[in-house]
């Protein structure tokens, strides 16, 4: 019983990271019909600026976590006035193919400034430590993962259906042309959402960068893992996305600890299945 | 399409400029092609072997035996044994080497047999680690080390500590799936039982749910092989943050304390065992020498056993120039390779005659602080250790 | 009247810009050919490239075949030529060295993969297919890593060598047979692939491209179209990893990745995409761009591919071709 508690535990860790980086893309994709395949190096600069933070210029964890997740929203901000949202009526293709290229371009950049080893966030005593559950040991970075994770869906949530920004967005979602016609600022909110989509994935980067290390290929390393939570849980879906992501982590961590010699076989299989089974999302029908 | 029609002719510029510059081989130079990551998470290991093989042609006055010798550095990536395959074509037929070194990963090494076989280009193997490597063609020569010849003598010593219970955990790969052989059957010999092999993929980033596995197994210690870098990294990670120490499994291993990334580990890896053959502590003047002069070729080069399988490598070509007189003669040079015998920074070494691999010490080690770094203090020396795996 | 000529008969008479160009098959995969062997002739020491080259060439033809002419956006084509490589591989390592027979072997593993996938991924549209194709190669991927006994799993599958070609051309170490076989079957292939896009079957696969809707109301069975282009697309792709295994003597896991597909859909982006000659030029460039610059650095040949991506995105060629045309014609 306890392997089915480890699995639980490592898998909802595991998920959370997962969902928190896709979360910002199943928006933009659902909302902008976006193809941002630079997402990854958006999780990737955002665990990179709070790696050189706290090792470089010796910031405190506290005081550097939010200043990189607010980097992040400035560069995912400016990047989409500059020039993403040119490429907003554009084929699908051609958006795959020039956020590739971008990823590319920050992936060479990345390696530039800092070169090629994996970077490790230096964590906080409290963080470093491991919390002692009994019948195991949790390092206590695994637990603010989870409790993040599901801050991160309540607000989502909570601004999504309570907030007049979450109106405009289900609004802009559902029919662009309609709510721009009732005077919804719609530039306003894809700028916004983007923006925040971008900040969500550079905490994610942040969250997991134990679980995936941060070197500069990062950003396309772990890119198809967050296009299969975002695919499976269905686009524009915040709890899909939630659905699918823990889901898949701890299939992904069961296969791990029972059957590890079969790579990310049960991974692929299940994420094949559940595609199969609900080809627009999870949550949706 | 203009775009591709401009591409194709700038392009067809670019590669004919430098296709058609012709490098000129002095009758004096020794040209030797090193194979390695260069770029990547393995990329370390290819700026270790640059520095390491450098650093040894300029302690002796920058000239092996007289020869000016020119290295060739090719980025082989990761474990990508098409991509060497090509690589080491082109060093053979079109820049036409004199000598091959390097080789991290066992694939890269093995896709290349056929072909320094077929050209009798002298290899010499800086860090691949599997035993059947060497038999896959004469040409071979390892200064690196078998799993099979670390892993044994660990084995015996943790049998006369009276460990009875043992589990591996391995990478999924020709020299992890060696480690877990050796481990388990010279234990075996010892009477004691491994109670679980786990196998780790490759691409494993989290080892969360591995080391869980270990702390469940019941075992006494935990046997672990992983290729350096970042899974060393991860995985020795996982051991402390999981509480395995505390919970009483030993941690037996090898590489994974590798001076490389030790630093980074803090207070967490003291008392960590290993059995290796080389540690950058080794106490002996010409591990001193060798250390002072890596510094002084890159400053912030570590001396581990990348570095040092490099240097005694180019040892072992420098005296293939030197019984073949800077001639190109595989066959005499491989014959000088087999009776080679010195004072390597790791301890004595000789090259065995038969198997063409490194006869060396192998030392217990724990961590330890000295001053403000952490080191691998030897604690014992388990004496010159063959290549086990090819005694079977 | 049936659907196909009901189709060229209105694509005749409307003098459609984007109707099939009335060339010969066999000019373009001749001039091919010839460029291919002054290659080999002129620069013996680069045979491995040169073969390299030939063969990425294939494999992104059928990637033409898939993503250009039926529109099938995929990410997982490398599957295709990996089996096709394992399937050679192990064919030499354990039945028998002839190159030919393994070739056969690798189309007709190539094929088979292609057909069992197709018919469950053609039933799914856009970025739901995209997804699928990734995880099916991913399964692959998997299952080859899982069957090390015969593939070598991490480790690779290497040890087997070919017999000589025909009986009488032995591959040697400069591998200079090797790239004329390789850029044989390229041709052949070519060719034959010519034929296919520019035949009725083609065209009905090009206006389910242009739109699946309409072509489904005049009857044509979209499904069975689809999945026969698939197949003969994996069928390519197979081929390719065969020659790929055969003049390596060596298939790593490599052959399988996600890495291979996507590189592969760069190639074709670059040389353009639908009408196959652009598939040999993209990869043509793209190798030989990738074999300089990455032996200088690999992370500034990263930088160079990735804005040359970005450039062709944002400067459509549609574009550019007139405005040189009228900053030459004002010049003239």
């Amino acid at each position: 019983m306890s392997t089915l508690a480890n699995i639980l535990i490592d898998g909802v860790a595991y998920g959370m990271v997962l969902f928190v980086i896709a979360v910002g893309l199943s928006v933009t994709l659902g909302l902008m019909r976006f193809v941002n395949l630079s997402h990854g190096a958006f999780a990737m600069v955002g665990g990179y600026c709070a790696a050189l933070l706290t090792r470089e210029a010796q910031w405190s964890f506290w005081g550097a976590v939010p200043v990189a997740i607010l980097a992040t929203a400035l560069l995912g901000a400016v990047l989409e006035v500059l020039v993403l949202r040119h490429l907003y009526r554009r084929k699908e293709l051609d958006q795959v193919l020039f956020t590739i290229g971008l990823s590319f371009l920050l992936i060479a950049g990345t390696n530039a400034l800092v070169g090629p080893q994996v970077q490790l966030i230096p964590l906080p005593p409290v963080l470093a430590g491991s919390v002692d559950l009994g019948f195991r040991t949790l390092p206590a970075q695994r637990l603010l993962v989870i409790g993040a994770g599901l801050a991160v869906a309540a607000a989502a949530a909570w601004t999504v259906t309570r907030t007049r920004f979450g109106v405009w967005l289900r609004a802009a979602v559902d029919h662009a042309g309609t709510a721009s016609a009732l005077g919804i600022p719609i530039r306003t909110v894809q700028c916004v959402s983007f923006a925040a989509g971008a900040a969500l994935a550079g905490f994610g980067g942040i969250l997991g960068a134990e679980l995936m290390p941060l070197e500069p290929y990062y950003a396309l390393k772990y890119l198809v893992l967050v296009l299969v939570v975002v695919a499976v849980g269905g686009m524009g879906s915040i709890a899909g996305s939630l659905a699918a992501a823990v889901l898949l982590g701890v299939i992904e961590t069961a296969s791990k600890y029972l059957a590890s010699d079969w790579g990310n076989l049960f991974f692929f299989l299940a994420m094949a299945a559940l595609l199969a089974w609900r080809p627009n999302g999870l949550l949706k029908r | 399409m203009p775009i591709s029609r401009r591409a194709l002719a700038s392009a067809a510029l670019v590669a004919t400029a430098s296709f058609l510059t012709v490098a000129n081989a002095q009758a004096q130079t020794i040209k030797v092609g090193i194979v390695g990551p260069f770029s990547g998470p393995f990329a370390h290991y290819g700026t270790l072997f640059k520095a390491g093989a450098e650093a040894y042609v300029a302690s002796q006055g920058g000239k092996l035996a007289g020869k000016t010798v020119e290295f060739i550095y090719r980025d082989t990536g990761g474990p990508n044994p098409a991509q060497t395959k090509t690589l080491v074509q082109e060093l053979i037929v079109k820049d036409k080497v004199d000598y091959l070194g390097g080789f991290v990963f066992t694939p890269n090494a093995m896709a290349v047999a056929p072909l320094i076989q077929q050209s009798q280009t002298p290899t010499v193997i800086f860090n691949a680690a599997t035993s059947s490597i060497t038999e896959k063609s004469e040409y071979f020569v390892r200064t690196s080390y078998t799993l099979w010849q670390v892993t044994v003598p660990v084995a015996q010593w943790a049998a006369k500590q009276g460990m009875k219970k043992v589990v591996t955990a391995v990478t999924d790969y020709g020299p992890g799936i060696d480690a877990e052989a050796a481990f388990k059957s010279e234990f075996a010999k010892q009477g004691g039982t491994v109670v679980e092999s786990i196998r780790m993929p490759l691409t494993t980033t989290d080892f969360g749910p591995f080391v869980q596995r270990i702390r469940a197994s019941g075992a006494q210690a935990v046997y672990a092989f992983l290729p350096g870098g970042p899974p060393n990294l991860g995985f020795v990670k996982a051991y402390n943050e999981n509480g395995l120490a505390k919970a009483g499994i030993q941690f037996l291993g090898t590489a994974e304390t590798d001076e490389f990334d030790l630093q980074k580990f803090g207070d967490a890896a003291l008392g960590l065992t290993t059995a290796f053959h080389y540690s950058g502590a080794h106490d002996s003047p010409a591990n001193k020498k060798f250390v002072a002069a890596l510094k002084q070729r890159d400053p912030n080069a570590v001396a581990n056993y990348a570095s040092v399988g490099a240097w005694d490598g180019m040892y072992v070509i420098h005296k293939m120039i030197e019984a073949t007189g800077g001639q190109r003669d595989g066959a005499k040079a491989i014959a000088a390779a087999r009776a080679l015998q010195w004072e390597s920074p790791r301890g004595p070494v000789r090259i065995d005659p038969k198997t063409r691999h490194i006869v060396q010490n192998v030392y217990l080690r724990k961590v330890e602080r000295v001053g403000e770094m952490l080191v691998n203090k030897e604690v014992q020396s388990f004496g010159p250790q063959a290549d086990h795996g090819l005694d079977k | 009247m049936n659907t196909m000529t009901l189709l060229r008969a209105r694509l005749e008479k409307a003098g459609d810009a984007s109707a099939p160009r009335c060339a010969p098959p066999w000019r373009a995969p001749l001039a091919t050919f010839a460029i291919g062997l002054a290659a080999c002739t002129l620069l013996p020491e680069h045979a491995g490239l040169l073969t390299r080259v030939f063969i990425m060439a294939m494999f992104v033809l059928s990637l033409d075949l898939a993503v250009g002419v039926a529109g099938l956006a995929t990410l997982g084509h490398a599957a295709l030529f990996g089996v096709g490589a394992y399937a050679a591989g192990i064919f030499a390592l354990k039945v028998m060295p002839d190159p030919l027979v393994g070739l056969a072997i690798g189309v007709a593993a190539g094929a088979l993969l292609a057909f069992a996938s197709g018919a469950f991924l053609l039933r799914y549209q856009g970025f739901t297919f995209l997804m699928l194709t990734v995880a099916v190669a991913q399964i692959v991927l998997s299952l080859a890593q899982k069957a090390r006994d015969w593939t070598g799993g991490d480790d690779g599958l290497s040890g087997f060598s070919v017999s000589p070609l025909l009986g009488r051309f032995a591959f040697d170490l400069e591998g200079r047979v090797a790239a004329l076989y390789a850029l044989a079957v390229l041709v052949v292939a070519f060719y034959m692939l010519r034929r296919l896009v520019d035949s009725p079957f083609g065209l009905a696969v090009r206006g389910i491209h242009e739109n699946r809707a309409r072509m489904a109301a005049l009857g044509t069975p979209v499904y069975a179209r689809l999945l026969v282009l698939y197949t003969v697309a994996g069928a390519v792709a197979g081929a390719a990893g065969a020659l790929s295994a055969q003049t390596t003597a060596v298939v790593g896991l490599d052959s399988l990745s996600f890495a291979l597909s996507a590189e592969a859909l760069v190639m074709l982006i670059l040389g353009g995409a639908g009408r196959l000659a652009g598939a040999l030029v993209g990869a043509t460039v793209f190798t030989l761009l990738h074999h300089t610059a990455a032996s200088i650095n690999p992370y500034h040949w990263l930088s160079v591919v990735g804005i040359l991506l970005m450039l062709v995105v944002l400067v459509p060629p549609a574009k550019v071709w007139p405005w040189l045309r009228s900053r030459l014609g004002a010049k003239a």
